[in-house]
């Protein structure tokens, strides 16, 4: 477990420059810089052959599989159905499409609006984020925030080498959320890399915005 | 006469559902993660918020957050009001900006703007801004963070206006907390990226193949935002 002088915190936040440091800290305050510097920042690229090595490992996982589950699972789960649709055949669909609307609307009936439009807003655009914290002296690091009801255990981070740097990649939805890291399972700490707002409780939460696009009229 | 009860009393079973769920939804999510006391304070703040047609959610949650954070309870109530404040505020913001009923986004992304240190009346600015195609809550989103990075109010108003009166696109104006963060990363201030994104060129970034030459700044610090 290392501590940093104050100084070198500072020289880490940017606060100060190293030729600001006093002689004695200098070593100090490059190693820290250097060690900052060495965080691999890169986004998370997944190996081209994963999609092969899954499958992969699903066929041999179903051949594994006993005769009355595959009985079971061949009722219980989806399949996949395939239609092609002809052009010929696209009339006949319509009108029997506005039949159907007709029959289920009965005279001054109504007709859920449960439809595809729903479905789509059901299924939120997610993306991958990778949180990273530099905790030299950490012996457990989570993060918590609104993603997952501020649960600091849901979360944790995992050592990434031994330079004291935590980091986790996780799926978030689509949306604005508010989140803080929990070192020790008691210090909570905002990302320094993320811009944070007052949490109403005498700290800041960080905040992140996930997705970027603007489409027919809704944030994703 | 025993129609005309029949019928109050299914008005007021339908009156009293939704309330009713959300009441259920509200205690359901509070329950063991906070002390009764302010599952009761909420449930009433939320029952305002819904009269008011502001979102409740975000009451909730900052009740789970305090909770969550060990927090004293009278201190997650006060919290929690706060939040009511900022939402009611941000509401009555919006609809000055000519929208007549703000959906909870809206007035979830309004809140985050005035949490973030805007004022109302630069709420009202950035909704009536905010016409086809920039939604009103991504421009508010997008105003509080830069608000929240450091870019001072009135100045996040105008890069707003600049950017979206100058015909760029939505994803444009969602990009702007990323290249905001980008130029503070190089040693510029937050006021300084703010005026430089300003201008249509700086903002628009380099072509492909044509990129533009470093401007100079210090290497990039990754622990300061």
């Amino acid at each position: 477990m290392r501590a940093y002088d104050p100084l070198v915190k500072q020289l880490l936040d940017g606060e100060l420059t190293l030729a600001e440091l006093p002689p004695e800290l200098q070593a100090e305050g490059s190693e820290a810089l250097r060690l900052l510097a060495a965080v691999d920042r890169r986004a998370v690229m997944l190996p081209e052959t994963l999609d092969a090595r899954v499958m992969d490992a699903l066929r041999t996982r179903a051949r594994t599989v006993s005769l009355t589950r595959r009985s079971l699972g061949w009722i219980t789960e989806p399949w996949e159905l395939r239609l092609r649709v002809r052009p010929w055949a696209l009339g006949a669909a319509l009108a029997a499409a506005a039949a159907l609307v007709l029959v289920l609307r009965g005279p001054g009936g109504t007709i859920s609006k449960q439809g595809p439009a729903a479905t789509a807003s059901a299924l939120p655009e997610s993306l991958l984020v990778r949180f990273v914290l530099y905790a030299p002296g950490a012996k457990q690091v989570g993060l918590a925030g609104t993603f997952n009801q501020w649960n600091q255990s849901a979360t944790p981070l995992v050592r990434a080498g031994s330079d004291g740097v935590w980091t986790v990649t996780l799926t978030l939805p689509a949306g604005q959320h508010q989140y803080g890291f929990v070192v020790d399972g008691r210090r909570w700490v905002t990302d320094p890399a993320a811009p944070a707002v007052d949490d109403g409780f005498g700290r800041r939460n960080s905040v992140i915005a996930v997705g970027g696009t603007v489409r027919a009229g809704r944030v994703l | 006469m025993t129609t005309p009860r029949c019928g109050v009393l299914v008005f007021a079973a339908v009156a009293c559902a939704g309330p009713l769920a959300a009441q259920g939804d509200v205690t359901a999510r509070l329950v063991g993660r906070v002390p009764p006391a302010v599952v009761a304070a909420v449930r009433v703040l939320a029952d305002s918020a819904a009269a008011r047609g502001l979102p409740a959610d975000p009451l909730v949650d900052k009740a789970i957050e305090g909770g969550a954070k060990g927090v004293a309870p009278e201190r997650v109530v006060a919290a929690v009001r706060m939040v009511f404040g900022e939402l009611d505020a941000a509401a009555t913001a919006i609809r000055a900006g000519r929208v007549a009923i703000p959906d909870g986004e809206t007035i979830e992304a309004g809140a985050f703007a005035l949490a973030a240190g805007m004022a109302g009346p630069q709420v009202t600015e950035l909704v009536r801004l905010s016409t086809d195609p920039y939604p009103p809550a991504a421009t508010l989103r997008v105003a509080g963070t830069l608000t929240a990075l450091g870019v001072p109010a009135p100045q996040t108003v105008e890069l707003v206006r600049e950017t979206i009166q100058s015909g760029r696109s939505g994803a444009d104006l969602l990009a702007l907390p990323a290249k905001l963060q980008s130029r503070v990363a190089r040693g510029a201030s937050p006021a300084q990226a703010a005026a430089g994104l300003a201008r249509p060129d700086d903002a628009r970034g380099p072509t492909p193949g044509q990129g533009k030459p470093d401007k100079g700044y210090p290497p990039r610090n990754p622990h300061r935002p």
